[in-house]
């Protein structure tokens, strides 16, 4: 279990994530005894750059959406830290301060709005509670509106049913950008959008990020999104990080077994290099009771002996910054090819 | 940007609200129209019962006992004791009315209190009261109340304190069960992500969302208190004779159901009015709520 090994360091990281950990207890029974544990987010470490977008992809249930609720303490991590510009949360740097400067935009454009709020109310409603006087707040709100491409005169008065999904989901951009945060988690933000209107969101997006000088952390399953925007990657796997890397090493050169699979499974533009066979079979295993050593060796077509024995670690690979959890990759690990290629 | 936002402030588009659309749906409901109508008949008649019943409620006479409907004088006849029945009955309107609302107005408070507060902290409050409650919710309404109204003794405060104490329980657990629900969307999520207290939480994003549905159900309590509370003073439990109370009324009537049967089914037949238009407002108010986006 070295995958909270030190990993070489962005130019100048902004946040830090250090071995954090969340395990879900399956409560059942009269009296609620423990019948499992589902490790939802098991020992990732990552960082994120100042003023750069890191994607996290993986398929359902591999802990992308409970990293980012870990990210902005909807939920408190079992074990490990969080330092945002240097500064440990909790200690340092107290959870308030942190959920003003992390902000996140969920999938649910209708859910994440209240049914009972104008659009300025729903605005407004943040920097209120943190102390700003009620018309500042609503002049912020319009000016939010304003910069997320809705006119004020037309939508704060209005309730969520009477917008459409893109034009709730820029609303819920403003709602976090209402606390000028650093740091915008977004959790499947535009997933559930048309494309045409996922492109204007996107575009939102980038122009916000290169305005006011934000740093993303996007979360999605859909890998040209993924690549479009961002600088680097970060493949999860059953909770933990099977790679990370910039985006081209990642996208052109993927070390892990899993990555590859991914970027195969990827429907190409190109009629001459068709997707020809299911690159990956199977659900993943449950993750109550995770398969020992490598997570992934029960689907890999690489596995080894060694992989069903010992977690094989975040390990560089060929270009800074690129790391990935494989045997293969890592010399003298007891894998056979690994051996061929040391 | 700031001087045209606040250009803008003035011209904004402000849409209905909510309970603006609420009230405009149940305008248009005949049937929650015309409920509502005779509820408020029926209150009016309460509060200036004085002045419209012809005769006083209390003075009997012995020679013109149990008088058919349509005696001159006495259009809806009179009770076994004389005493006019239409006088009677308006006057009853007073205490029926009293223990049919009251108690579900102040379970009303209390149980939305308890329920949304185990609805919203969860764990360990949820348990300990939603537990506490479920031991009231065991017992059969009718059942508890009369146990209640016997322990405490008959009278018209142990009858409305027994009645509030029934329905605290089934308001707690919708209570419970919505806030339960919206506490798990993510706009509370968002909300708590901003760093607001849970009470701010509760009254910003909460109430709005969960009174509705609440409200609704206990309206519908409304007629099943009226029917408890009649059926308390039939049994002697709640209001003491001579009072003029429908329920009571029914009961000292019942040995004249062979001789007068009309008359004898006159409180019955409030009783009946009363509960079933407190119930179609009830469906008026749910329908007018159902708000599809």
């Amino acid at each position: 279990m070295n995958a909270s090994a030190p990993i070489p360091r962005p130019p100048k990281p902004l946040l830090t994530v250090t071995g954090l950990t969340k395990h879900f207890a399956l409560k059942g029974g009269l009296f609620g005894q423990s019948r499992g544990v589902v490790r939802a987010v098991d020992d990732i470490s990552f960082e994120v750059g100042e003023g750069e977008t890191l994607g996290i992809v993986g398929e359902s249930g591999c802990g992308k959406s409970t990293t980012a609720r870990l990210l902005v303490d909807l939920i408190s991590p079992d074990s490990g830290d969080i330092q945002l510009g240097g500064k440990l949360v909790g200690s340092e740097l107290p959870i308030r301060e942190l959920r003003r400067q992390v902000q996140m935009v969920f999938q649910d454009s209708y859910a994440s709005l209240n049914p009972r709020l104008t659009m300025e109310d729903a605005i407004s409603f943040g920097p209120m509670v943190n102390g700003m006087a009620r018309n500042a707040a609503v002049r912020l709100a319009h000016d939010l509106l304003a910069r997320v491409g809705l006119e004020p005169r037309r939508f704060a008065g209005r309730y969520p049913h009477e917008l459409s999904g893109g034009q709730r989901q820029r609303v819920n951009i403003a709602r976090a950008l209402a606390f000028s945060p650093k740091v915008v988690v977004l959790d499947e933000a535009v997933s559930a959008l048309d494309k045409s209107v996922e492109a204007q969101v996107l575009n939102l997006l980038t122009d916000l990020k290169a305005e006011l000088g934000l740093t993303y952390v996007f979360i999605s399953h859909d890998l040209n999104v993924v690549r479009y925007m961002s600088d680097r990657v970060m493949v999860m796997y059953l909770g933990q990080v099977a790679e990370v890397g910039p985006v081209d090493a990642i996208y052109g050169a993927p070390a892990h077994p899993y990555s590859r699979a991914l970027l195969a499974a990827m429907p190409s533009m190109d009629p001459d290099r068709r997707t020809m066979e299911a690159p990956l079979a199977g659900d993943p295993p449950n993750p109550i009771n995770p398969p020992p050593g490598c997570r992934f060796h029960t689907r890999c077509r690489f596995a080894d002996a060694v992989c069903s024995m010992s977690d094989p670690g975040l390990y560089t690979m060929g270009t800074p910054g690129h790391l990935a959890a494989c045997h293969l990759h890592i010399p003298a690990s007891g894998h056979k090819a690994a051996e061929l290629a040391a | 940007m700031s001087a045209a936002a606040l250009d803008s402030l003035a011209t904004i588009e402000k849409s209905p609200g909510y309970w603006s659309g609420v009230m405009r749906r149940f305008r248009r409901d005949p049937v929650a129209m015309l409920a509502l109508a005779i509820i408020l008949g029926l209150v009016l008649m309460a509060i200036f019962a004085p002045w419209i019943a012809p005769n006083d409620p209390y003075r009997g006479q012995m020679l013109r006992r149990l008088r058919p409907m349509g005696t001159p004088g006495f259009p809806l006849g009179t009770d076994e004791l004389g005493r006019d029945m239409l006088t009677r009955l308006i006057y009853g309107a007073r205490l029926s009315l009293l223990m049919g609302v009251t108690p579900v107005i102040i379970a009303f408070f209390i149980g939305s209190a308890i329920g949304i507060a185990a609805g919203y902290v969860g764990g360990w409050l949820n348990t300990v009261l939603m537990r506490t409650v479920d031991v009231f919710f065991a017992f059969p309404s009718v059942l508890l109340a009369i146990a209640l109204s016997g322990a405490l003794g008959a009278g018209i405060f142990n009858g409305l304190l027994s009645l509030t104490i029934v329905f605290v329980p089934p308001i707690a657990r919708i209570a419970e069960s919505v806030t339960t629900a919206v506490r798990k969307i993510e706009y509370v999520e968002a909300a708590r992500a901003s760093g607001a207290s849970s009470f701010t939480i509760v009254r910003v994003h909460v109430l709005g969302n969960v009174i509705g549905p609440i409200f609704v159900y206990a309206t519908g309590l409304i007629s099943v208190s009226l029917i408890l509370a009649s059926g308390l003073s039939f049994l002697g439990l709640g209001v003491k004779p001579p009072e003029p109370e429908w329920g009571l009324m029914l009961n000292t009537l019942r040995n004249a159901i062979y001789v007068q049967p009309w008359v004898a089914a006159l409180p019955g037949a409030m009783i009946f009015i009363t509960s079933i238009s407190f119930n179609l407002l009830s469906d008026g108010l749910r329908s007018a709520m159902d708000l599809k986006a």
